[in-house]
């Protein structure tokens, strides 16, 4: 092989490793060098694209390459622990996602809790919804959970795997119903796409997923919410009605954030607060979150802290009656 | 019917697409999804997924070319280690290694290769005509796929590869069950019982097929020949080969049909939610080989070997459209980015956007004129990496170290994943010393998972009621096929060896 081309071989694997690596250590005020942002969810889900946007974005500001770092596995255990094992110098950021508050109670070994993390902000929220056909003969959520009462384990709904975020959702929704969560029975699917495909095709009769994941089938007026479990009506859907409207008082919202390592320097925290809120409240931001149909909820460090608080205690509960807790 | 398909042909926006705003970022994506594809450990799924926020910069249809083809690049791509170093570079390769390597032993390789590539062009095409004529009927029949379709489709591809092995099958057998105990491993989707982790957090996704895979036929590879006692200073393949296009071409025209076959097949199985490339690819191996006429000989470097598997995997690629512009339901991890990109553009993929037309036009047009450009495109990668090929044995045997830990490690970033990539082999070597064929322990791994989900989640569907699984209209088919591949074809066999005896 000539030398020209041994070289243009070369280049393209500099370029793609360039994609994927990090950098190495140099001296000088934060940020002196390349910074990660560690995501613990796959390539390609609605995690990643969020986390990509906000590398791009922290990387205008801070002026220093920022890359994405897909560390899954465990059901969100192994990114969210190495996000908190990391060298609290600033250069390691995590995507936190909903999972951090329920993992630790379903018998994940070493799993961590949001006290293990200093917390940047909130960046997004989005509620449960409960989605049926478009030509289900229940019309609202009342009559939806009169059929389940009616008839306990006749009706079969999907959305993820047991026990995912979805699940708990459902369960919990059922719970402040005063419904015991085996009256409905939850098929285990690896996702919110392949279930909605299954409620389409009429193999169950309901799903439990985000508003977003569903979005262009509400839009295409396929399939129809029946309630969305949320403090107040969507704005881009305002015909569906929230659970408290119906009279069952739940809130099920899966939210992400950005947080770091516990022993992270207040002056990084506070710089990074600074740059992230700014992009949180910028226009580019509002822009892509609805073109995603991502519902955009910012809580400052203290709001989401205490937030994720609550978050703990409400899952907790619902984990414990749904028969998901295990000691790990 | 042909005229009505000419027409739809000629009435593809071409003027739009066809532009240099478009081209250029089109071939460059090209060109990177070679290197991409080509390297182990990136996936597919990754090169789109690097690439998409760069699309955010260019108008949609330059976008939509630049995503579009580097997918389909990648899918080829994969196919290049596969053949020359036996390591899969995407896992919708696994199945070219079989007769793909082979070949390239017996200094064939390039041949393989643009086989290869001619058949993904021809797959990746076909896939993309059905996508633009029956898009709609074939999703609304996919919508009859439920939890034990899937399970006797599982079953019946399983049943194949202890079929299609070589050699004796009982060993495909034990090769087999071996991948599906491997399947196991991890936490238990339906009860959230982890199995078989022994307390490691690492092993609660399951044992990654990325790893697995490089191990079981890369690392193994490299402990075959080191053990060997052939000299190592000597290059791989001896002689140059001559005349290559010109005979891949006849090669193909004789096994047109199995091309068809294969890609209608692809097409159908990329449909499906539930399965994908990898799955089309291994589908495709075990249909041929139970359709050929010398079933023994793939697996030794036979020609349809590699026609089967790389026509379907290109054609899953184009059949995974399917369900996401019809229903707006990703049918894989690729077309999950793809559909996330086009909100931004604000296409809303869907039923909405199936009638409304042009955009979809554009769609159907840029995927088209990728399988034509995935010609020059594969040809630079295939001789981008020929010099594998003239390098001595020794340092492409390094070669192979190099992307077999690279590639582990890329997948999720895990160091975890370098040492199970050398535990399998360790464990492939020995299975090949022991002349246990390693292609049905891969299929047991992505099969057994995919039926221990399905039939679990159709018991809890159906409250443990099996009647259903014989009785639902496409499970009666596929059992149906399950009995002709299983007995009546090793029958027919049987009764015409019988009579040539007498």
């Amino acid at each position: 092989m000539s030398q020209q081309k041994s070289m243009l071989f070369a280049l393209g694997w500099l370029v793609i490793f360039s994609l994927t690596g990090a950098g190495c250590g140099q001296q000088g005020p934060y940020p002196n060098r390349s910074i990660t942002l560690i995501c613990p969810w796959a390539v390609g889900g609605g995690t990643d694209r969020v986390s990509r946007f906000w590398a791009d974005a922290l990387q205008k500001e801070l002026g220093k390459p920022v890359t994405v770092v897909n560390r899954t596995g465990g059901s969100g255990a192994v990114g969210h622990s190495a996000g908190v094992r990391a060298r609290p110098d600033g250069y390691t950021l995590t995507t936190i996602t909903f999972e951090l508050c329920t993992m630790h109670r379903m018998g994940i070994p070493a799993a961590p809790t949001y006290d293990d993390y200093q917390c940047l902000l909130q960046i997004n929220a989005d509620p449960a919804a409960i989605l049926v056909q478009n030509d289900a003969p229940w019309a609202t959520l009342e009559e939806f959970l009169a059929a389940i009462r009616a008839e306990p384990g006749k009706l079969k709904m999907s959305g993820t795997a047991t026990g995912g975020a979805w699940d708990l959702a459902r369960a919990g929704l059922l719970q402040a119903a005063e419904i015991p969560t085996d009256a409905v029975i939850w098929v285990p699917t690896e996702g919110a796409a392949p279930s909605l495909h299954e409620l389409l095709g009429g193999h169950i009769d309901a799903v439990c997923c985000s508003i977003p994941e569903a979005a262009q089938n509400l839009e295409g007026k396929t399939l129809r919410a029946l309630v969305v479990m949320s403090e107040e009506r969507l704005a881009d859907f305002p015909d569906v009605p929230t659970a408290r409207e119906a009279g069952v008082d739940w809130v099920a919202v899966g939210w992400r954030g950005l947080a770091l390592p516990k022993e992270t320097p207040a002056e990084i925290v506070q710089l990074l607060e600074e740059k992230c809120q700014s992009i949180a409240h910028s226009s580019a931001y509002r822009d892509f979150m609805q073109k995603q149909r991502f519902g955009l909820k910012i809580r400052d460090s203290s709001e989401f802290t205490d937030f994720l608080k609550a978050q703990d205690a409400q899952w907790h509960s619902v984990v414990e009656s749904a028969g998901y807790a295990r000691a790990p | 019917m042909i005229p009505g398909v000419f027409k739809q042909f000629l009435s593809l926006p071409w003027q739009e697409v066809l532009t240099w705003p478009v081209l250029v970022p089109w071939l460059l994506g090209m060109v990177f999804g070679v290197f991409v594809g080509a390297t182990p450990g990136l996936t597919a799924t990754m090169a789109v997924a690097l690439i998409v926020p760069i699309s955010f910069y260019l108008e949609p249809n330059a976008g939509l070319a630049l995503i579009i083809g580097v997918s389909f690049t990648a899918i080829f791509a994969g196919d290049i280690p596969a053949t020359y170093l036996r390591i899969p570079g995407t896992p919708a390769s696994a199945a070219a290694t079989l007769d793909g390597n082979e070949l390239a032993k017996q200094g064939r390789g390039r041949l393989a290769l643009v086989i290869d590539l001619l058949c993904s062009c021809l797959g990746g095409l076909i896939g993309v005509v059905v996508l633009m004529l029956i898009a709609r009927p074939l999703a609304q029949f996919a919508l009859f796929f439920s939890d034990f379709e899937y399970f006797w489709l599982g079953v019946l591809g399983l049943s194949l590869s202890a079929l299609v092995s070589r050699g004796s099958t009982l060993r495909g057998l034990i090769a087999a069950a071996l991948g599906i105990l491997i399947s196991t491993v991890g936490t238990d989707v339906m009860g959230g019982v982890p199995r078989y982790t022994f307390g490691s957090f690492e092993l609660l996704d399951g044992l990654n097929f990325i790893p697995v895979m490089i191990g079981l036929f890369g690392f193994a590879e490299v402990l075959r020949n080191v053990s060997s006692s052939q000299p190592m200073a000597t290059s791989t393949i001896p002689s140059q080969e001559t005349g290559v296009a010109k005979a891949s071409v006849q090669e193909i025209w004789k096994y047109k049909w199995l091309v068809l076959r294969s890609a209608l097949l692809g097409t159908g199985i990329g449909a499906l939610p539930g399965a994908g490339a990898d799955i089309a690819a291994w589908g495709a191996y075990g249909f041929a080989k139970v359709t050929s006429r010398n079933p023994e000989q793939l697996g030794t470097g036979a020609i349809e070997g590699v026609v089967a598997p790389t026509s379907a995997n290109n054609a899953a690629v184009a059949g995974a459209w399917i369900p996401a512009l019809v229903f707006g339901i990703p049918g894989d991890a690729v077309t999950a980015i793809v559909l996330g990109a086009m909100m931004m553009y604000n296409i809303t993929p869907g039923p909405q956007l199936f009638e409304s037309g042009t955009q979809v036009q554009a769609i159907f047009l840029i995927a088209l004129v990728t399988q034509v450009l995935l010609l020059p495109a594969g040809l630079l990668g295939i001789k981008a990496f020929g010099w594998i090929l003239r390098l001595p044995r020794r340092l492409v045997l390094t070669a192979v170290m190099v992307f077999s830990v690279v590639g582990a490690f890329a997948i999720r970033n895990s160091l975890f994943d370098i040492y199970v990539m050398f535990a399998f082999g360790l464990i492939g070597f020995f299975l090949e010393a022991k002349k246990v064929p390693l292609a049905p322990v891969i299929l047991g791994l992505i099969l057994g998972d995919l039926i221990e989900k399905k039939l679990r989640a159709g018991l809890i569907s159906s409250g443990g009621d099996l009647t259903p699984m014989f009785t639902r209209p496409i499970c009666a088919a596929l059992v149906g096929l399950l009995v002709i591949a299983l007995v009546l074809v090793p029958a027919v066999r049987w009764l015409r060896m019988r009579m040539r005896a007498e």
